[in-house]
């Protein structure tokens, strides 16, 4: 293969990976949403949704117009069908969040259920004992710490998502996903008792 | 195409549910690797998975039914229903992209091999002779709180063991595939390879 035909093939899979992270991601925080009945994070879910149609469609183009010969239209086929699905799960992550933005109160089942559940999600308040007050996320290398990743982060009413160079601050709720077996790491990480 | 009749049972909604959610985040991760990998006996797993979410679905439907007993019940209830539905939807997707190994589609193999390089949560490692790995349980190994990772299937000797169980022991020559943080995927690949002699506490 030339250099230039592997180069599109990276910009393609690297497309296509957003897309697959993007909506991973918005399934772990449709999830989110649901665990503390925020409708800020569902409604992130919802706009994230909107990103992933339009990055799926510029994936698309890139793939039909990558100018793959005949013998490889299968393996271009295989692409465009992978891109579909991401929508397809990026749909359904969506459905989740429209449950909190009807605005009753989730059933108290699903809180259980996605506590208990082998991938769970998690929150904790960040408090003044805490290391890792002040340090930007990178820093902090929470995921090395405690083997779980930050979705999100709610500062006052305000929920965000993270950067490698947001800073943490008291009293932020870190919204975390990994492991249930990291859960306490986070927490003793994040808000430390009294000594 | 037959249909078995599924028949009413007693089984806690949050236990369906939580079963829908495990198998439906597990059948994508693994999904992804056979359509990546071009595996398709791990791909025809995804598919027996998606019966198996099916059967769930429908005996949680056949659950909140059953437990609403009141108007504001069944406005909850709805809620539980459509996430239930939700993962249902991810677990068709799963099989969406198995079935792109299944019907010989396939995805181009310099996809694969740019993919392995991109992707950083999910990873396929071989276990070499002299990885720290061999002979461990994946239990005592407690990956997951070490370094948030998780060892979603094991090829062995021509046959897919899917989510492994805690006692299950690594031997020589296996195929992990996990997922996880991609700091940890990193330190896994290393100890497969032998490259990282012990693993951090």
């Amino acid at each position: 293969m030339s250099g230039k035909g592997q180069k599109k093939f990276e910009e393609i899979v690297k497309r296509f990976v957003e897309l697959k992270d993007t909506s991973e991601l918005m399934i772990d925080l449709a999830y989110s949403a649901l665990l503390l009945n925020s409708k800020e994070l569902a409604e992130e879910v919802q706009r994230l949704e909107e990103y992933v149609d339009k990055l799926h469609t510029e994936f698309e183009l890139l793939v039909l117009s990558s100018g793959f010969k005949k013998e490889e239209a299968r393996g271009f086929l295989g692409l465009v069908r992978l891109g579909v699905v991401t929508e397809k799960i990026a749909d359904a992550a969506a459905q989740i969040a429209e449950v909190v933005l009807r605005g009753v109160e989730p059933h108290p089942v699903l809180k259980l259920a996605i506590e208990e559940a082998e991938e769970t999600i998690t929150y904790v308040q960040v408090n003044e004992r805490s290391p890792l007050v002040n340090k930007t996320l990178k820093d902090a290398r929470i995921p090395e710490e405690t083997g779980m990743w930050i979705l999100a982060i709610k500062r006052g009413d305000k929920c965000m998502r993270p950067k490698p160079d947001t800073t943490i601050q008291v009293g932020d709720v870190l919204i975390a996903s990994g492991y249930a077996e990291g859960e306490e790491d986070l927490k003793r990480l994040a808000a430390p008792p009294p000594s | 195409m037959s249909f078995e009749r599924i028949e009413y049972k007693p089984i806690p909604v949050r236990e369906l549910l939580r079963e829908m959610k495990n198998l439906s985040e597990l059948m994508i991760d693994l999904a992804y690797s056979a359509a990546l990998f071009n595996d398709r006996e791990l791909a025809e797993d995804v598919l027996e998975l998606e019966k198996r979410i099916d059967t769930l679905a429908y005996q949680l439907e056949m659950m909140t039914m059953v437990a609403a007993r009141d108007a504001k019940d069944a406005e909850a209830l709805v809620g539980v229903s459509k996430v239930a539905a939700a993962t249902d939807k991810i677990s068709d997707a799963a099989a969406d992209i198995a079935a792109i190994v299944t019907q010989n589609i396939g995805v181009h193999p310099i996809v694969s091999e740019i993919f392995e390089r991109v992707e950083e949560r999910l990873i396929k490692a071989k276990v070499h002779e002299n990885s720290i790995l061999v002979g461990k349980s994946i239990g005592e190994l407690e990956l997951a709180p070490r370094m948030g990772v998780d060892i979603i299937a094991i090829y062995r000797k021509n046959d897919w063991i899917i989510n492994p169980k805690a006692g299950e022991r690594i031997c020589v020559g296996d195929v992990l595939i996990a997922r996880g943080t991609s700091e940890g995927l990193k330190e896994l690949r290393e100890l497969c390879e032998g490259k990282l002699d012990k693993l951090e506490d």
